[in-house]
């Protein structure tokens, strides 16, 4: 086992840059994921601490040694890919030996251990079989057994769920996090699902073309965004954004509607963006007035899609409401769950930072 | 049901056409290997003969076509080897190149393969002579390795492309270096493939005719060209040559048989991925 550390790193395609001042520092054992939208770099970041990419500007350490110069198979990690990427010529056993046979481990050593991470993965009646004999579920779990087997310092994990259907990947994510807690071996596990990350993460390392947005613990990032980018991504439904302006105290949406803010928001600010999150609307006659659009009922709460003056926002309301569509209905926000951004920068801004620019 | 019917029929008898076609001048072939050439080319054909295995006997034991037999089979299965081996290897790096040098290798050998061969013949003749290694199994074979290896490369990269790239970074992680990822995973995912271009090299190696008839005189002879020698000296001679003909044939149809269960699987690789 080890930490990472990742330090300013940066990577080019020819002229092209595509990340640029990445830095993490990952404690040992713990489990960090990389999250973000299709094409923000996070398999290659993931491919750069693996080694099967270069890395053409700053320094990855594993433990204390800087790997930008050691060949994959010296860095003492092992991956799962999506695909699995199985060697379809060989059986789960071969699989998950081959690494070892590599390295010319003696015969009993390598029976045994592929015989405990079978154990482990409830692989043992499959180990003859092929890859093309198994379930997907079965297919996942024979690469993580290959993962195993190697008793890495480090397990990489690149979408490792996303050819799953949604009820085994539940079950696959609880899998996956009662292994670590097994293991306790430091983990990067890259996904674009945000409740992947919540779920399994003990930081989540949040990018957007190829740039760090913030990093955190996931309860972190849900409760205090550092931008608006984070404050989107983080949760689903996704935060309310409403694009207006501060008065007195008070937030008047573009459309004319007043909501509350928390206490010390005062004195006056053009140009701010306010978001609260579906979960933290609730009815209440006395609020902003909107138009009920669609009600979506999904068993333990209803979606409450609604017109605020000119913007679209979403309720999650529990306690079965009996709202339908063309009502006109009040929401009050909580108010210490109202966060305000910058609209030009997209930075949250604290009550601090009003009275600065006041 | 009735869908399928109606689309199996016609698919049926189109392919049976093709077969006919196809097979017509085989058994043209066979039946005239078996009567005298007289009844073969009487006209109107006669349809009752009687059978005689007479040039089969001629060809394989007064004629000695053994000894073209073995010098086909020496050129070939030593040509086939060389080639498929440096065609499985240079496939399998060019089609791990990225590079515009890759392409640029690959469009060469294509040219390469569209020159006529009576266009190569002649160079390899002269470059024969002067190694003095005509009528040698040496400059046969190297001849058909040359006129091969374009056709190899191609067939087997494309089957090396379709080698999922994750597999590659699998095996690189795992600690495979450049020869074991080829050998251990790439080489063995591809075996079907590799049969199938074993076998169609085969094929063009065992009937290459120019080059064994510039290349070869009386001690490497192969037997495209002894064959074409009898049916030159006089009509008579037609039922040996076609006698001959099937001596080619059978050898082919027995390696077949055998491989059809790789063949099938290997040009079936081609099309659907499991
Ligand atoms: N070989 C390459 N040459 C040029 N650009 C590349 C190359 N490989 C990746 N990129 C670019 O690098 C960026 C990051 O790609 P990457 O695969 O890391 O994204 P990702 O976050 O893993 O996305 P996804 O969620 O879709 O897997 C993309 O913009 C991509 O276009
Ligand atoms: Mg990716």
């Amino acid at each position: 086992m080890a930490s990472v550390a990742i330090r300013n790193v940066g990577k080019r395609y020819g002229p092209v840059t595509v990340m640029r001042g990445i830095g993490v520092d990952i404690a040992d054992g713990e489990f960090v994921v990389l999250v973000g939208p299709s094409g923000c770099g996070k398999s290659t970041l993931l491919r750069m601490i693996a080694g099967l990419e270069e890395i053409t500007e700053g320094e990855v350490s594993i433990g204390e040694t800087v790997v930008n110069d050691i060949a994959p198979k010296d860095r003492n990690i092992a991956m799962v890919f999506q695909n699995y990427a199985l060697y379809p010529h060989m059986t789960v056993e071969e699989n998950m030996a081959f690494a070892l046979t590599l390295q010319r481990t003696e015969r009993a050593e390598i029976e045994k251990r592929v015989r405990r991470a079978a154990e482990i993965l409830g692989l043992a009646p499959l180990l003859k079989r092929y890859p093309k004999q198994l379930s997907g579920g079965q297919r996942q779990r024979v690469a993580m057994g290959r993962a195993i087997v190697r008793d890495p310092q480090v397990f990489l994990f690149d979408e490792p769920l996303s050819n799953l259907d949604a009820k085994l990947r539940v079950q696959m994510r609880m899998e996956i996090k009662e292994l670590h807690q097994r293991l306790k071996t430091t983990t990067v596990y890259v996904t674009h699902d945000q409740i992947e990350a919540m779920t399994m993460a003990d930081r989540i390392v949040v990018m957007r073309d190829g740039a760090v947005e913030q990093i955190g613990a996931p309860l972190d990032l849900y409760n205090h965004p550092d931008n608006l980018f984070v404050a989107g991504f983080i949760g689903s439904p996704g935060m309310n954004f409403m694009a207006g302006r501060i008065e007195n105290g008070r937030f008047l949406t573009k459309g004319g509607e007043t909501l509350p803010l928390p206490d010390g928001y005062g004195g006056t600010r053009t140009d701010v963006i306010y978001g609260i999150r579906p979960e933290h609307l609730t009815l209440d006659v006395g609020g902003a007035p909107a138009l009920v659009s669609v009600v979506e009922p999904t068993g333990p709460e209803v979606q409450v899609f609604a017109r605020l003056g000119v913007e679209q926002i979403v309720a999650v309301l529990r306690d079965a409401p009996s709202v339908s569509p063309g009502d006109k209905v009040g929401f009050s926000p909580q108010i210490d769950r109202v966060h305000i951004f910058d609209a030009a920068s997209g930075r949250r801004l604290v009550a601090a930072d009003l009275d600065r620019a006041a | 049901m009735r869908s399928t019917l109606m689309k199996q029929v016609p698919l049926f008898l189109i392919l049976l056409c093709f077969c006919i076609v196809n097979l017509t001048p085989v058994a043209w072939g066979f039946l005239t290997s078996i009567r005298q050439p007289v009844d073969a080319f009487a006209v109107p054909p006669k349809l009752i003969f009687t059978p005689t295995l007479e040039f089969h006997w001629q060809i394989w034991v007064d004629k000695g076509f053994w000894r073209f037999l073995i010098n086909t089979a020496i050129v070939s299965v030593c040509a086939v080897t060389i080639s498929v081996s440096i065609g499985s290897m240079a496939a399998y790096a060019l089609s791990r190149l990225r590079s515009r040098l890759a392409s640029g290798l690959l469009f060469s050998l294509l040219a390469m393969r569209m020159f006529p061969h009576i266009l190569l013949a002649i160079p390899f003749f002269v470059i024969a002579q002067a190694a003095h290694l005509i009528d040698t199994y040496i400059a046969m074979i190297l001849a058909v390795v040359a006129l091969n290896q374009p056709f190899t490369i191609w067939l087997m990269r494309s089957f090396f492309a379709e080698v999922p790239g994750e597999l590659y970074d699998s095996a690189v992680m795992d600690g495979c270096n450049a020869w074991q990822t080829f050998r251990r995973v790439a080489l063995p995912i591809v075996k079907p493939g590799l049969w199938v271009t074993t076998l169609f090299s085969l094929l063009l190696a065992y009937n290459e005719f120019l080059l064994a008839l510039v290349l070869t005189r009386t001690g490497t002879k192969t037997m495209p060209v002894a064959i074409a020698e009898y049916g030159a000296e006089d009509i008579s001679y037609w039922s040996l040559s076609a006698a001959a003909a099937f001596g080619i044939m059978l050898p082919i149809l027995v390696f077949m048989l055998f491989m059809q269960r790789h063949l099938v699987r290997g040009m079936a690789a081609g099309a659907v991925k499991g």
